[in-house]
């Protein structure tokens, strides 16, 4: 991986994160805002991942082609990865409590316009 | 207008500082730290050759516990809303292509997700994508048709037992060795063996039965909340 895609990852990584704080802040739809936070939830797994990379390394699972000695040399940090796993999970887990709010939300006050909501307001 | 220049502020506030860290954080050579110890000492003392299974189940394995009950309470409380408020939304026809679909791939994603878990030690694969896996073919399978998947309560004793022999696995390990979630009491066995890595394996079955089930108990609370108006 050469070091202008290595900064391109970070780059989309931080702009996913910045986009979706954006849309949670600017947009009145309330599932847009739910996709929003989707969106910088996948912006910082990107980043977490991205900063666990070490260059001209694989995956952290061991197998044939890893050699006994050197395992510490010859793979990613396996602790980020550990990390965003769990968090892609629970961020799924967020949205769907999210969507289901936001539904009951705009039944109750019949528009999904978050400008209508007052417990939204800012 | 006042919304969009606050949210801009904010946003660019933000992007300052990711623009001032984020090229702090240089590429390192050697892995640092707590990775270093994992990347290096991870597959003998857990005998897991996935380290990233190792890290989760075993080093971290307390976390994980703590982030099961994150994710029951999330779906518990989805599937708890959506009983006492039902919106409402009654269940399509399916199209005929996913309806075809529905009858074709499950079988083959279901054979893939149960591999995928059981051989989370030895090769890519988990209890957390793959119980997601399983929970993607419910809905498929769901989506295929346009009834109702009857509440009898079976994703829910599922859910509760799956959760409970995670804790039990747990205490195993206390009453043996006197250590919470150890994980190499029944021995490490050769790594990538199926049969190695301690209590990794089961572990990750539980796992994977518990997130197959609570996502696919929050898919049937959508759907049945449209049947109760």
């Amino acid at each position: 991986m050469s070091t202008v895609f290595y900064w391109t990852i970070a780059g989309t990584a931080a702009g996913l994160v910045l986009v979706g704080l954006w849309g949670i802040l600017t947009r009145r739809h309330i599932l847009r805002i739910a996709l929003a936070f989707t969106v910088a939830d996948t912006g910082v797994n990107l980043l977490l991942v991205w900063s666990g990379y070490l260059p001209g390394r694989t995956t952290p699972i061991i197998d044939d082609s890893i050699p006994v000695s050197g395992m510490a040399s010859a793979v990613v940090d396996p602790l980020p990865q550990a990390l965003v796993l769990t968090s892609i999970v629970i961020g799924v887990a967020v949205a769907a409590l999210f969507v289901v709010v936001g539904v009951l939300a705009s039944r109750r006050t019949g528009s999904a316009d978050v400008r209508r909501m007052k417990e939204l307001r800012w | 207008m006042i919304r969009t220049l606050t949210g801009l502020i904010i946003v660019l506030a933000l992007g300052a500082v990711v623009a001032a860290v984020v090229p702090e954080m240089q590429m390192h050579e050697e892995l640092q730290g707590v990775g270093f110890t994992y990347a290096s000492r991870g597959m003998y003392e857990t005998g897991s050759s996935n380290l990233v299974t190792a890290v989760i189940v075993a080093y971290r394995g307390l976390d994980t516990l703590g982030e099961v009950v994150v994710l029951f309470c999330a779906s518990t409380a989805v599937i708890l809303i959506l009983t006492l408020f039902p919106i409402g939304i009654k269940p399509s026809e399916p199209s005929g292509i996913v309806a075809f679909t529905a009858k074709v791939l499950p079988a083959p994603i279901l054979l893939f997700a149960v591999y995928f878990i059981a051989h989370s030690h030895t090769s890519p694969g988990g209890g957390f994508p793959g119980g997601a896996i399983i929970a993607s073919t419910f809905l498929l399978v769901m989506l295929g048709s346009s009834s109702i998947p009857d509440s009898s309560g079976r994703i829910p004793a599922i859910e509760s037992l799956a959760g409970l022999s995670f804790g039990l696995l747990g205490f195993w390990g206390v009453m043996v060795v006197g250590q919470f979630l150890n994980n190499t009491f029944l021995g490490t066995g050769t790594p990538g063996e199926l049969i190695s890595a301690g209590l990794i394996p089961l572990i990750s079955i539980a796992i994977g039965a518990k997130v197959a089930s609570e996502f696919s108990g929050v898919f049937t609370a959508f759907r049945n909340t449209g049947s109760r108006v």
